[in-house]
């Protein structure tokens, strides 16, 4: 007996050591991670495809502005910034002693150069837009950025931590798609296409500290059940998002593993075109949001890896209003709406999936079925990715579509009559205009939380969840984000044990 | 000889050109911009106008046609707008996985299924047969994606004999990459034996009844020099013309057994670049493979024509 407990001691003291060792990160080894997309080109700043920002971002390249893994916005490349009291200008002081893979020096010059390339008229920057509000730029030092923007822009900030702003160097910048140079943690080594990206710790980053890692290889794998197997064989060590919800379950409970559920930026909905009968009626819209059950959308489709939305607005993202509750789940109004709305007996209409994304061709087979409860009947028609934006999102020839909207602060889409769910309204366009213009914290609360209620109550699109982003790993893989609040898989600070 | 020669030269390079003609056309008309699914669903119009007009998408349909056509003529080849590389190396670079991986799967076959069949149609319609037959039937039943993930299953992941997939590369490392085609050969090869041993048997069993078996078997020959030495030789020419058929296949593109065990191949490439719309590599790809298969059948008619003179006159 006493021989056990002593036992049991020793066990405890060994065991406390054991995780105070376990939490202090260590450096060298090297990490596979595998995504499911290979990018098309390693140049964030000249293609949108999150599977590009996914390897580059935050690994090779860096903006004047980080995200951290709780969505905060950091010091990047830029120390500190001051914003002036009227929300026009901007002084960024810009860190010391920076270098390029290729050995240049970053300064403000650079950095100039970079917002300038991004907002000229030959750019091919997917959102030209982010840097147009810019007026002047000046570079009073080597250290030093002032900009004064033509109007005030509450996303600033956010738009220069993202994938599109990220910094190249003035020479070398050409070739960029295929051999990327960043300041980043990571150099680039090789891109085998196809394959694998390759990089390797930068021993020149401007934090000595880090990395950890002495490499890094992105494989991709589009298969899910691919994904798992190479998981489960040693392959690879970190699964980026897994695919296929259901395996996560069983993933979760083997110990070599560990699966986070966190949160992401991105929003499923099913896209409606205002424009197309009956979808042009608010009150056959508001029906669609009362038939809808979104927990059990979330459980079918996402297996429970997911969080019911009532808005377009991730609770990832800051100012998050939770409307779930405006159009809870209550097929009896649903019904009594779409009679008040000249349709007693329900209607038949289409639903196009874009057949590459198994959760939207999921998400769209639950909802047939949940809406077919009240006699709106569904026609499944499964298109093609290029069909999709030729049809559906430029000729909007459509009536209901289900899609991910990934971008995180993407809410000004409906302020675009023309976007491809066609929904105009002044009330929101004053609203998203003043949340731009907001000068304070508590005004951009106030104003984006009217955003998301304003199409929350025109029921726009259908809003369903957030997916999570599912990242599977080995259990010895430390420093993972739990939660992708950017489009980043950051390796920055990730660890093996 | 020599005008045969000119006619069907002549034969195939309007025939290559009419290839290109078409691919180029539908890909043209191919719904789906390719700006647009690079720059993402919240572009502006005007970054998609410079795009547009950075990747020669805004010229007219012949100016785009003659000059891809003269880019191929000239040697250069397109440059392909994702994997930002010249469409050439590109599907060298895929080739040298497809490749040995149909050549290795056919082998697989090959060694599988003549002595199976030549054993099966020896004993037909006794026990050994039955099962050689039951078994075929189940490789003809059988998805080659689902074997393939089997064997991932148990060599992989149970056993940790070989790795899930991928490919080293063969500059990198030589028995690596030889080990990662192993099993996604034997998967396809599997499968194409069964196809292959059911027509040796066949095909065995029709020879051994030919008049000249009867003949050699009444002189006296010994049972085994008489199958193998006689029959064989006749039998093996239909399952010769039907693996050199599924050869071609396989070096189209193996695009579901790629994309189980995440191979660089030919087939995969393809698939990735017309969901991206990176339409020089799909058009390239598409009429290399066309050439392929006119040019050889180009040199098949020339050795026809060389042998058989009558062939010649038509």
């Amino acid at each position: 007996m006493k021989k056990s407990l002593f036992v049991i001691f020793l066990l405890a003291v060994f065991l406390t050591a054991g995780n105070v060792l376990a939490d202090t990160p260590k450096k060298g080894g090297s990490l596979v991670v595998c995504q499911a997309a290979e990018p098309q080109g390693l140049d964030p700043t000249g293609n949108t495809a999150a599977a590009i920002d996914r390897v580059v971002f935050a690994n090779i390249y860096e903006g004047l502005i980080k995200v951290n893994s709780n969505g905060e916005f950091i010091p990047g490349l830029a120390i500190t910034w001051i914003v002036s009291g009227d929300g026009l200008t901007y002084t960024f002081h810009l860190r010391q002693g920076v270098k390029f893979h290729n050995g240049q020096m970053f300064n403000a010059e650079v950095a100039k150069w970079n917002l300038e390339r991004a907002m000229n008229e030959k750019t091919v920057n997917p959102h030209p837009e982010y840097f147009r509000v810019i007026a002047k730029m000046e570079t009073p030092d080597e250290g030093t950025l002032i900009i004064t923007l033509k109007d005030v822009d509450a996303l600033f900030i956010a738009h220069m931590a993202e994938g599109d702003a990220v910094m190249l160097p003035m020479v070398g910048y050409k070739g960029a798609k295929s051999n990327p140079v960043g300041t980043g943690p990571f150099r680039f080594l090789k891109w085998v296409r196809g394959d694998r990206v390759e990089m390797a710790r930068f021993d020149g980053y401007w934090n000595p500290e880090l990395p950890y890692l002495d490499k890094v290889t992105f494989k991709f794998i589009g298969d899910a059940s691919a994904q798992l197997a190479a998981l489960k064989a040693g392959d690879i060590d970190v699964i980026g998002g897994i695919a296929a919800p259901e395996s996560a379950m069983s993933l979760s409970k083997d110990k070599r593993f560990k699966v986070y559920a966190g949160t992401s930026t991105g929003e499923v909905i099913m896209s409606t075109n205002n424009k197309a009968a009956p979808f042009d009626n608010k009150k056959v819209r508001q029906a669609m949001a009362y038939a809808i059950d979104r927990q059990a959308v979330v459980d079918l489709v996402m297996f429970g890896y997911g969080t019911p939305i009532g808005s377009h607005w991730s609770p990832s993202t800051p100012y998050y209003v939770d409307l779930t509750q405006k159009f809870a789940y209550n097929p009896e109004k649903a019904k009594a709406l779409l009679a008040e709305a000249g349709y007693p007996n329900g209607f038949d209409a289409t639903i196009k999936l874009p057949a590459i994304y198994s959760y939207s061709k999921r998400a769209g087979e639950v909802i047939a079925d949940m809406l077919g409860h009240v006699n709106i009947r569904l026609t499944i028609e499964i298109v093609e990715w290029g069909q999709w934006i030729e049809r559906i999102f430029k000729k909007k020839e459509f009536q209901l579509t289900m899609i991910g909207h990934v971008e995180a602060w993407d809410i000004g889409i409906y302020a675009n009559p023309n976007y491809y769910f066609q929904y105009d309204s002044q009330e929101f366009r004053d609203a998203y205009a003043k949340a731009l213009k907001a000068p304070s914290e508590a005004e951009k609360a106030k104003w984006f939380g009217k955003c998301q209620e304003i199409i929350a109550e025109d029921a726009v699109n259908g809003f369903l969840f957030s997916a999570s982003g599912l990242p599977a790993m080995k259990a010895e893989v430390m420093g993972w984000w739990k939660n992708y609040p950017t489009i980043a898989m950051d390796c920055t600070q990730v660890w093996l044990q | 000889m020599v005008r045969y020669f000119i006619k069907k030269l002549i034969t195939l390079v309007v025939l290559l050109l009419l290839v290109s003609i078409t691919v180029f056309s539908v890909l043209y008309v191919l719904p789906g911009d390719p700006a647009q699914i690079i720059l993402g669903l919240n572009a502006t119009e005007e970054t998609l106008a410079n795009l547009r007009a950075e990747l020669g998408l805004d010229r007219s349909f012949w100016v785009q046609y003659l000059g891809w056509i003269g880019d191929i003529l000239s040697g250069k080849g397109s440059w392909s707008i994702n994997y930002d590389m010249p469409v050439y190396d590109l599907i060298l670079s895929r080739l040298a996985v497809t490749g040995p991986l149909a050549l290795m799967a056919m082998l697989i076959g090959i060694v599988i299924s003549v002595p199976l069949g030549i054993y099966a149609a020896r004993h037909q319609n006794r026990p050994g047969d039955m099962i050689v037959m039951f078994f075929t039937q189940l490789g003809l039943a059988t998805p080659e994606f689902w074997l393939g993930i089997l064997l991932i299953l148990l060599f992989a992941v149970k056993l940790g004999l070989f790795s899930a997939g991928g490919f080293p590369g063969w500059s990198v490392d030589v028995w690596g990459s030889l080990k990662a085609l192993l099993l996604p050969a034997f998967a396809l090869g599997v499968i194409r034996a069964s196809i292959l041993t059911r027509l040796t048997r066949s095909s065995m069993l029709d020879v051994l009844r030919e008049d000249y078996v009867r003949t050699a078997r009444a002189k006296g020959l010994r049972e085994r020099s008489v199958v193998y030495v006689h029959a064989l030789k006749n039998a093996l020419v239909p399952v010769l013309t039907i693996l050199g058929l599924q050869l071609g296949q396989l070096l189209a593109g193996a695009i579901i057994i790629e994309n189980v065990y995440y191979l660089p191949g030919l087939g995969r490439l393809v698939f990735q670049a017309i969901g991206q719309r990176d339409l020089p590599v799909v058009r390239e790809i598409v009429l290399f493979m066309a050439a392929a298969v006119i040019i050889v059948n180009f040199l098949v008619d020339m050795a026809y024509a060389s042998i058989d003179p009558r062939i010649r006159l038509e």
